[in-house]
Parts: structure tokens; sequence; C-alpha cells
């Protein structure tokens, strides 16, 4: 047999039955730009930054720049709202007529604004308005001016327009230096709209100034967030293309800080792991090429010996039964030593990955038929099969017999009879489509404990029964065969007693026919 | 363990919230809560205005009426003979109202009695009232000035009756016409024997 080495496939570990995570394991690709990565992280943090400072700043400037504006107004208005009383002059009772022109000149001469202005005397109400009583005044406002006797103010916002109102009581002198209160009190109201509209520029000018901040911090924040990422981007390459068996990646270490740090252990530990993983292979190696040597040293010597035990076998009824029995023992145990390097010799084939599959498309059914036939127990009637016709696939007919031999014999010697080969398609998980071969028997089962390592080399099911007819390597065999077609095989016990062996095949859609 | 560590992300995860939380009532709160004119409250802004009232305190005289909010009222009222009182005072116009004495306030006597006579039609109209009864006799009002500034007067009224205001009436009236800053105590002696005594306490500053 010419041996081609197959190109490098990784191994798979030994139970396949245990768990379906064949080669197809899902590698996660990840999109650049994740939710809560570290970019996205890292620019959350620089525009808060950036947002608290600017924000507080202009908030804190805004505030500053809002008070004293309106305190300038405010402290205008109240002194020239006192000028203008002070120059007035009343003649006490205050009379209801000519009260209404006074109040229009005070009107007219306000500062920073014109104003309404509204008198309380006794009982008369007058204004330079239309309404003779304010709804602005508050009771408050009133309460300071009549009964603290205060000239005081308030800015009182009504229905969305701000108004300064100022409450102002007057006294005239008795004396030359003792006042009485005359009892009127005069009352300005001002809108606020011009105080109003610069307070608003402000405040655009405050959130405008904060935005431009904002974007200029996304700079320094992409700039930084790029100088992590890549990094961990390069390392994550590097950890991935390890992962998958290139073990001289190595990353190039830029600059001196943690991240160069870590690029530095990573190859440091990368170059370790390729000199450890290289030395063991390099054992293993040695390990097989001798197994394999000794069974081809072997071969040639047994060859000899399986001709001189069967020449013996035959001429073994004329000699004396001792003798005899001798011979037939020496030829059985002659014979088990063959096939055991025979399996030896195959093993080691798929050890060396020096094991080739010649696929051709066939007939599962009539494939199957013809080990049996080929093995006798065609006609056996300790096996029962259900194959159903014209399900074709390609499959590597000498690796595809020794399966179904490997385990109907398995099932034979170990399970008790019927041993049932069932065979069908059905649809995987994925959806691809698998030819299912099933060898079940009525026997005992297989021992719990001794599931994981069925397939295991030279393992021994039932431990007080070390001499079986077979080699201990045949359920082995069985599973390098069906990995070699990207199969799967798995043993476990039926509900009612009996062991069952599950072979599952990919079949290639393109190659399905019927 | 692992549940330990989801506890961990769980519990970071808290704290990421409460700083988030935090940090937008931080900056959200002066942005949003003081923004435009807000109301105030009453600030003072010092004292009262002074006014012009026209008063000449050789020719007239102050009187206290009670004002609508129940605080005391000062009118000016010139000083002349009216219909209700007699005409042993000076006509207008006169030179001297009293020849015996220096040109002064009115006499006390004539003005609590201008002040006991009511309200005039300007005052009313104004909405001041008065809180004393009305007098018949008009011969009865005597005032003394004691060597320490005191002031006593004798009203044709009972005293013991009056209420607050009209005592205040009286108290003010009697003190500002006896002295420019009204500071002195008045005591009031009624015909009913009883007797009030009080200060004005009208000016700015002073309580009351």
């Amino acid at each position: 047999m010419i041996t081609v080495p197959r190109p490098g496939r990784p191994r798979d570990g030994g139970n396949e039955g245990a768990d379906g995570a064949g080669p197809a394991a899902p590698t996660r690709r990840r999109s650049r730009v994740r939710a809560f990565g570290l970019r996205t992280r890292m620019l959350a943090a620089f525009l808060l930054v950036a947002a608290v400072s600017a924000g507080t700043t202009s908030a804190l400037t805004y505030r500053e720049a809002r008070n004293a504006l309106l305190k300038t107004a405010q402290d205008m208005a109240v002194s020239t709202f006192r000028d203008q009383v002070e120059r007035t002059g009343w003649r006490l009772p205050v009379e209801e007529e000519g009260i209404e022109e006074i109040l229009r000149d005070l009107a007219r001469t306000g500062k920073p604004r014109p104003w309404v202005v509204f008198a309380e005397y006794g009982s008369i109400r007058a204004s330079s308005g239309e309404n003779p009583v304010s709804s602005v005044i508050t009771p408050e406002l009133r309460r300071a001016a009549t009964a603290d006797r205060y000239g005081s103010f308030e800015r009182v916002v009504k229905d969305g327009v701000p108004y300064l109102t100022i409450g102002m009581p007057t006294v005239f002198k008795t004396g030359p230096d003792s006042t009485l209160p005359t009892g009127l009190v005069l009352y300005a109201v001002m809108r606020m709209t011009d105080e109003q509209i610069n307070v608003d520029a402000l405040l655009i000018a405050a959130r405008n100034g904060a935005l431009p901040g904002l974007a200029v911090a996304l700079v320094p924040a992409l700039l930084a967030a790029r100088s992590v990422l890549r990094p961990v981007r390069e390392l994550r390459r590097a950890a991935r293309s390890m992962g998958s068996g290139r073990l001289d990646t190595r990353i190039p270490v830029r600059g001196r800080d943690e991240l160069a740090d870590l690029a530095d252990t990573f190859n440091e530990s990368a170059g370790q792991l390729e000199r450890s993983v290289g030395e063991l292979r390099d054992a293993e190696a040695r390990a097989r090429r001798f197994a394999s040597d000794v069974s081809h040293e072997l071969r040639t010597p047994l060859a000899g010996m399986l001709a001189v035990t069967e020449v013996l076998d035959e001429d073994a009824d004329r000699l004396d039964a001792d003798t005899a029995q001798a011979v037939r023992l020496v030829s059985a145990e002659t014979g088990k030593l063959a096939v055991l390097v025979e399996d030896l010799m195959e093993i080691s084939r798929f050890d060396a990955r020096a094991a080739e599959l010649n696929s051709d498309e066939i007939d599962v059914a009539e494939a199957i038929r013809k080990t049996l036939q080929a093995r006798h127990w065609a006609d056996d009637d300790r096996i029962r099969t259900e194959l159903p016709p014209d399900i074709r696939a390609r499959l590597d007919p000498r690796r595809f017999d020794v399966v179904i031999a490997n385990l109907v014999g398995n099932a034979l010697r170990h399970g008790g009879a019927p041993v049932t080969v069932l065979l069908r398609t059905e649809a995987s998980s994925s959806g691809t489509l698998v030819l299912v071969v099933e060898v079940a028997d009525r026997g005992p089962g297989i021992p719990a404990a001794a599931l994981p390592h069925i397939f295991d080399r030279f393992y021994k099911a039932d431990a007080a029964r070390t001499r079986s007819p077979g080699s201990g390597l045949g359920l082995a065999i069985t599973l390098e065969n069906v990995n070699l077609h990207d199969g799967t095989i798995r043993a476990g016990n039926l509900p009612g007693g009996g062991a069952v062996f599950t072979v599952e095949i990919p079949l290639r859609a393109e190659e399905a026919g019927r | 363990m692992r549940r330990g560590g989801r506890r961990g992300v769980a519990r970071r995860r808290t704290r990421w919230r409460g700083l988030a939380t935090a940090v937008v009532a931080a900056v959200g709160g002066p942005l949003v809560g003081g923004c435009g004119i807000q109301d105030s409250d009453v600030i003072e802004a010092g004292g009262p205005a002074t006014v012009e009232a026209f008063l000449n305190r050789d020719a007239d005289m102050l009187l206290f009426f009670r004002s609508p909010d129940g605080g005391l009222s000062p009118v000016v009222r010139e000083v002349r003979p009216s219909a209700g009182f007699g005409d042993e005072y000076i006509e207008p116009g006169a030179v001297a109202r009293d020849p015996s004495g220096p040109a002064g306030p009115a006499p006390t006597e004539k003005v609590v009695l201008a002040l006991l006579s009511g309200p005039g039609e300007a005052d009313r109209a104004a909405g001041l009232t008065t809180a004393l009864p009305a007098v018949r006799e008009k011969e009865a009002v005597q005032v003394e000035v004691a060597s320490d500034g005191g002031i006593t007067a004798r009203l044709p009224l009972a005293v013991q009756d009056l209420d607050a205001t009209a005592v205040r009436q009286l108290t003010c009236t009697i003190a500002y016409n006896q002295a420019k800053d009204g500071r002195g105590v008045v005591t009031l002696r009624g015909q009913d024997g009883a007797q009030r005594s009080g200060s004005c306490g009208l000016a700015p500053g002073a309580s009351g």
C-alpha cells in the first residue's frame, strides 16, 4: 500500500461518543465593535469626564453670570424707583383724583425699562396701567411693604413670564430727623423679558460651549482606545493562531508599557510551549515508530511460523493426544499473534496518519451483506438485519467492512444473541443527512464504568476474562476507521438490556444519490 | 466560585449604575434645574422712600385716623376754624393765632377736638375712619405738659372702654402735636376717671 500523508487534521480525542463536539466546534467570530467593549467603555469614560467638567463649568459660569445679570437689573430698578418716588409729593390724605397722572409719570421713567406703578392708600387702589390692582404682587411682598415698612423686591414668574415686583412704602418728614409713614405704598411691576432673553442666550452659550468640548474629548478617547485595543487585538489573533496549532506565533513588542510586558510574556510562554510540545512530539513519534518497527519485524517470522503451524495442524490427528493438543494450542496462539500484529500495524498506520481513505460510491446494504457473508454470518440465525435498499454513500469499502465486522464480531463474542444490524439515514442536528448503522445485542450490556473506556486500546470490559479471542484493538481500530470517514461512533446500553453501538457517517450531499 | 463571580459582576454593575446616576444628577441638576429666571423670595432693599407731604408745622396739624388695614394713617389738616368748633380761634389768614405765645403748632386741645370730630370728607373718601366715639362736649379737653416732658390729657369721654386703635389715635395725635418726633409719653385721663398712658411709636425703626 502506498501511503500518502494526509494533510494535518487535528486528532480528536479518544472517545468520540461521549459528546458530539466533533471537529466542527464553532469558532467564535466576534464583531469588532462590541456593545460594552473596551473601546466603548473608554470612549464613555472620556466623554463622561469631559461632560462632567464642561457641564459643571458651564453650569457654574451660567449661574454666576445669570445672578450677576439679575442683580444688576434688580438693584438698578429698585434704586431708580426709590429715587423717583422720593421726587413725588402727596397731600395727606391722598386723594384719588389726579393720582393716576402721578403714577403714569413714574411709569414712564422706569429704568432699565418702563414699569407699571401701583399705589395703595387706605381703600384707594390706583395704577398707571389698566387694572388698579396687580395680579403679580404677592401677599409676602405686600406684607413686607406695609407691616415691616421695608423697600423690598421679589421676582415672580407668572405664566412663564418673569416679573420684577418692587414694594416701596413711603414716609414723610415731621421734623429734621423724624419721619412718619404716610400709609401710601407704591409698587412697581416690570417685565424681565430682556433679562430673560439675556439669560437664555447665556444658557445657549454655555451649552454650545460644552458640546465642542465633548467633541474634542472624543479624539484623545479614540487615540487611547486605539493604543490599548491594537495590542489586545494582536494578542487575541496570536492566541487564536496558537490554539490552531501554529506554535511559532509571536507578537511584535512595541513600547515599554504594561501591554508590551504582556506581549513579552506571551512570546516567552509561546516559546516554552513550542519547545515542550516539540519534545513531546518527538518522543511520541519515536514511540510510534518503535511500535511500527516491532510489528514489522514480527511479521516476517510470524509468516513462517504460520506456515509451519498449518502443516502441524494438518498432521495433528496423527500425533498422540497430548502432543496434538499442544500443537493445536501453539497453532491457535500463533494465529492470534498474527491477528494482533496485523492490528498493531493498522493502528500504527493510523497513529502515523498514514491511513488513507479510498472512497468509492457503494450500496451500503449490499456492503454490509457482503461483510456478513465473508465472515459466514449470512445464514447465522443469531444475526438479524434490517437493511433498506438503495442507500448509497461514498465509503472506503475495506474500512467499512472492518467497522461492520468488528462491531458484529464484538457483539457475538461479548453480547448475547440475537445481534441486530440496523441501517438507516436521518437528518442530524446540523441539518445534514447522516448514514446510521446500529449494531445491538441482547447480552448483559456494557458496565457503566467501562463505557468511557470502551474504545481504548487493549481495554477489557471484563477484567476477569483476561484471555479473549480478540486482540484488544478491534474497537480502537473501528473508532479510527469511523473517524477517517468524518463520522462518529458511540456505545451505549439498550433500556431492555444489551449493548448498542451506533455509527454515524455524514452523507456527502452531492454524492448521496439514490 | 462561579456563582460568587456572577454576584461580583452584579455588584460591580450596581456600583456603575450608582456612579452614573450621581454624575447625571451632578451635571444635569444645575443645568436643567437652574435654567432661566426663577422665582425669588421677598428681598429687602433698604428702607422706605421719603416723600414730600407738604407738612407745615406752623399751619397744619397732624391727625391720625384708622386705615382699612387696621393701622394708623396720618392726615395733614390746615388749622382753620370750622363749623363744629367755637370761634375763639383765629380766622384763616390771621397773622397769629395766639398772640400771647410764640408761633408754633396749633394748641393741642384744638387738635384733639378736631380728631374727636372724626374724619373729614377727603379722609373718608380715602377709606379712613375713626375708632373714637362721637363727642358732644367741646370744652372738656385739657392738656398739661409736665416738667419731665410727660403729657397728660383730660378727655370728655370714657377712656376705659376705648380700643387700642382709639388710644393710639389719641396718643399719636397728641404726641406729634407736642413734639416733632412724637416721642413723648401721653397719659389719657377720661371722664370715667380711668387713665391710660403710652407713646405713639409710629416712627420707622421704633417698635410697633
